[in-house]
């Protein structure tokens, strides 16, 4: 394309609006490394002390524990979402059920519908069902409320797989679920990878369900430990060792990002949550 | 195809949607009727949630008092009385009371009734064994002891015989009042909603929940396009960092997002230095002045939603056929006018589908506004959601209100339910259900 608008101004616009998250961002790097003297903006040492956290239990307390918290925590609702909206959007999507428009709509109203406003609803569900303060507790749940986007978009993968395949496996005598199970799960393994990523990233963010749901309970996942650390209000408050701490909490995170940028995408783009 | 297909799709159908569905009414429908039920009720920390006893104390004789309850009956509630029944034979025999002392008791005093401590007293100290010291008779005549007052009762039956036992004549209908008035768990109620009618914070709220939708929708939006179409124009090189740049507040977990803005804009944070230097008004940026928390909540919020406009309209952007731009620069378009009259007007949906969909997910979050001002300086941030969250969930006094919470959270599921229907009717997602083409 010629140049026929000059490109200077809106770069500047467009650097002047990104300036907070840039500097932000940059901070955020830089500061876990350096030391900056009292009042002044920019760093005068390079240092390491600030990762000590990492060994020295003694700064904010142990953070392995925690991490392997988070790491469970993750795991077991990527695990339960990945299989249970494998299932379901199979059915929904290639089997003749009765009720299935009705389902699948409530499914796409539920997609819709900010979960957030149902935390009171699940908090009374969990004391009745004597879950509350649990991790099996916070672990359905936030499984639950992932529920809708998974299904719809395992729904998604499986209607792009050609019914031809399906028809061939049928007419070779195999039962649905055989032909489910050896013919087209491997079809639609780029959906799954991308679901289990999304469900992981999406638990390992989670702060407010653990919590809300289970505030006394002796286990503590990463977010809640950085929340604590971060506190103004703490004795051990110190705007270093919360930015060391949040990177390596985010860490994971950027970096299954940055690896498998594409496929999020796609289901970024495809249906997210605001 | 064998003959028993059929039964087996329709039984693989049910295997198949059998966790999905448990798992969604457990934690989709069940709170969702627990909210609307729930709303109806004046739940609270202090009533419990699963239900509660009967117990009459003194807070409650005075606001039976209050009431209108007569002085006699009140006067009666409060009263201990003394029985001599086989109950408290074997209570003074648990207490460690003489046996001989027992038995005289069970022998002369048997099935009689004194209204005060001293008469009965009294009384005991005619019998021939009784204790010497006058503390061990005052444990013997407790154990004969009767009164509601404080005493937990499970059922409302135990509570109302109680009572018919203490009251001799008791006007017409007070056992039944009393027995209400000292129920402890929950109850039904219609107040939460009157109550949310008439307190002047609810209108209050409403305007900063539009206000701050609003405001942050427009950032959203605005910035979402201007970043798409920026992003659109320029190299590989500065697009591919600005994106990347832009889509970070997305992808960092809300809890450090959060912190980050604190350090941005707390006391001593990098704002907070500059504004210092420079010579300008320097103070908790988050927190100090309703203006400026107002101006950091939308930012915190507006940068995160503008990354998803962001990508949609990247999307959108993408699918322009480029020959009409083109074109467009043959016949000696400037790039505003491409914009004007090529881009935007092809923008139309997803601009659409951007702003109900922000809409939505802007009026029920409070995540960031919670973990950020959390609804200060006074609660000039507070929005619908935060409001509700904290009444129910999260507040100071200790006292959480699950019935008030709840009805505050219905208005909002009502909402959401009504816009998600309307919004999936708009954008027509129901040409996405095509029907099974293997119907066995």
């Amino acid at each position: 394309m010629t140049r026929n608008f000059a490109a200077w101004p809106i770069i500047l616009l467009l650097t002047v609006l990104s300036l907070p998250l840039f500097i932000m961002y940059l901070f955020l790097l830089v500061d876990t490394f350096s030391n900056t003297p009292p009042g002044s903006l920019l760093p005068n040492e390079f240092t390491l002390e600030h990762w000590r956290f990492l060994i020295d239990p003694t700064i904010t307390g142990d953070i392995w524990k925690p991490t392997l918290t988070t790491i469970l925590f993750s795991a077991s609702m990527m695990v339960i979402v990945v299989s249970v909206s494998a299932t379901a959007g199979y059915a929904l999507s290639r089997l003749a059920l009765p009720f299935r428009r009705f389902v699948l709509s409530g499914i796409m109203v539920m997609h819709a519908f900010p979960s957030v406003t149902l935390i009171i609803g699940v908090f009374l569900v969990l004391q009745f069902a004597g879950l509350y303060n649990s991790l099996i507790g916070v672990i359905l749940v936030k499984a639950s409320l992932m529920l809708p986007f998974g299904i719809w978009i395992m729904k998604g993968f499986y209607d792009a797989v050609p019914w031809e395949i399906e028809m061939a496996g049928v007419q070779d005598g195999a039962s649905r679920f055989i032909v489910w199970r050896r013919i087209i799960l491997p079809q639609v393994k780029p959906g799954l990878l991308s679901l289990a990523l999304f469900a992981f990233i999406d638990g390992w963010s989670e702060y407010m369900l653990p919590r809300i749901l289970a505030p006394s309970s002796d286990f503590e996942v990463l977010s809640m430990y950085l929340n604590t650390v971060s506190d103004p209000n703490s004795s051990t408050y110190n705007f270093n060792i919360f930015k060391s701490v949040g990177l390596f909490y985010t860490l994971p995170v950027l970096a299954l990002f940055v690896l498998f940028q594409n496929r999020l995408m796609n289901i970024f783009g495809g249906g997210t949550k605001g | 195809m064998r003959a028993s297909s059929p039964y087996r799709a329709n039984l693989l159908g049910l295997a198949f949607m059998t966790p999905a569905m448990v798992l969604l009414l457990g934690f989709f429908f069940l709170p969702v009727v627990l909210t609307s039920v729930f709303a109806f009720t004046n739940m609270s920390t202090a009533t419990g949630i699963s239900g509660g006893s009967y117990v009459v104390t003194g807070n409650l004789l005075r606001s039976l008092t209050d009431e209108g309850l007569d002085a006699k009956t009140i006067d009666a509630l409060g009263q201990s009385s003394y029985v001599i029944d086989q109950a408290g034979l074997e209570k003074a025999r648990a207490a460690g009371v003489d046996a001989k002392f027992i038995a005289e008791i069970a022998e002369r005093l048997k099935d009689r009734s004194f209204t005060s401590s001293s008469a009965f007293e009294r009384e005991l100290k005619t019998l021939p064994s009784r204790p010497t010291r006058i503390r061990d008779l005052k444990i013997a005549a407790g154990a004969f002891e009767q009164s509601v007052l404080n005493v937990r009762y499970a059922s409302r039956g135990e509570m109302e015989a109680a009572l018919s036992h203490m009251l001799e004549n008791p006007p017409e209908g007070a056992i039944e009042k009393i027995a209400t008035a000292s129920y402890t768990g929950w109850t039904w109620t219609t107040d939460n909603f009157k109550n949310l009618a008439i307190a002047p914070d609810t209108w209050r709220i409403i305007g900063n929940t539009v206000f701050y939708v609003v405001l942050t929708l427009a950032f959203n939006v605005f910035v979402g396009l201007f970043l798409a179409i920026t992003t659109f124009y320029l190299p590989p090189a500065g697009s591919g960092f600005f994106s990347v740049l832009w889509l970070l507040p997305r992808i960092t977990p809300v809890v450090l997002y959060a912190v980050m803005w604190k350090w941005f804009t707390w006391e001593d944070g990098f704002v907070f230095n500059i504004a210092q230097d420079l010579g300008l008004p320097a103070f908790n940026y988050m927190k100090g002045s309703v203006a400026s928390a107002w101006t950091v909540v939308i930012l915190v919020n507006g940068f995160v939603g503008a990354s998803f406009g962001m990508i949609l309209f990247s999307g959108a952007l993408k699918a322009i056929l480029v020959q009409q731009l083109w074109a467009s620069e043959v016949d000696g378009a400037s790039r505003w006018q491409q914009i004007r009259y090529i881009i935007l007007p092809q923008m139309r949906w997803p601009i659409l589908f951007v702003t109900s969909y922000q809409t939505l997910s802007l009026l029920s979050s409070y995540e960031q506004i919670w973990l950020t001002t959390n609804g200060g300086p006074g609660s000039t941030t507070t929005i619908w959601a935060l409001e509700a969250f904290k009444t129910a969930l999260n507040n100071y006094t200790g006292n959480l209100q699950y019935g008030l919470g709840a009805a505050m959270a219905l208005v909002l599921v009502a909402v959401g339910l009504v816009l998600s229907i309307v919004y999936l009717r708009l954008f027509r997602f129901d040409e996405m259900m095509s029907k099974p083409k293997i119907e066995f």
